[in-house]
């Protein structure tokens, strides 16, 4: 099964850090990459959410605002989609992205039928 | 530049008949220009958990990481030229009638970094 793991951490905390922080938080990243390998199917880091944009379309009118969809006390920072063959699986991961130790990761598990 | 296309709608989308074809027929147009990377439905959010690892210790809570009127319900990776292209597939979602599309950018990591 696939399952979505949200990373949820707080952006003006990583805005805070030092290239060298942050180079170190890049490494926790590929290292936690390297070793679930064969366990990922994607991911991806966003910017930051004052880059983020809302779309909706109402009568056929589309309104597009800055900001993303809700205000947070932490922001959506990026995600992986893991592949894996139980949700205990996919928690047991979550719990060694190095996100889960400062802010929280959200499990989500994909449909079946899956359109991509 | 990819950005991925979150959509937000309540899950409770009674009446809307057609709109799961709507959705295949959005997916085709996407998929022939050329500009599909990835995309999945989710499963309803009742089904969503959030772990947190503080002090050695992991945390395990039902339920997603903000209660919020409207759920996250699927997502698409798109390529486009622009912040506008991108924001113009985002309308062209169906559920972007009812609900609320997020569009994020995505960062560029060098290849080397992805590992």
């Amino acid at each position: 099964m696939k399952v979505l793991a949200l990373i949820w951490s707080d952006e003006t905390g990583w805005e805070k850090l030092s290239q060298e922080e942050r180079e170190d938080w890049y490494s926790q990243y590929r290292a936690f990459a390297a070793a679930a390998d064969s366990k990922l199917a994607g991911g991806d880091e966003l910017a930051p959410t004052r880059a983020a944009t809302t779309v909706r379309v109402r009568e056929g009118e589309t309104t597009v605002t800055d900001g993303p969809f809700a205000e947070t006390r932490e922001q959506l920072g990026g995600y992986f989609v893991l592949d894996v063959d139980s949700l205990e699986e996919a928690a047991e991961l979550a719990a060694k992205i190095p996100g889960a130790r400062h802010g929280a990761v959200e499990l989500r598990p994909a449909a079946e039928e899956d359109a991509a | 530049m990819q950005y991925v296309l979150l959509i937000y709608d309540t899950e409770d989308a009674g009446g809307r008949e057609g709109l799961m074809q709507e959705y295949f027929a959005y997916t085709d147009d996407l998929e022939a220009s050329g500009k599909l990377v990835s995309s999945a439905p989710l499963e309803p959010s009742g089904t969503a958990r959030s772990v947190r690892v503080r002090d050695g210790e992991t945390s395990l809570t039902d339920g997603p990481y903000a209660e919020t009127k409207e759920q996250l319900g699927g997502y698409y990776v798109v390529d486009a030229d622009t912040a506008e292209e991108a924001a113009e597939w985002a309308a062209k979602i169906p559920s972007a009638r009812f609900g609320t599309i997020e569009v994020r950018a995505i960062m560029q990591i060098p290849a080397e970094a992805r590992a």
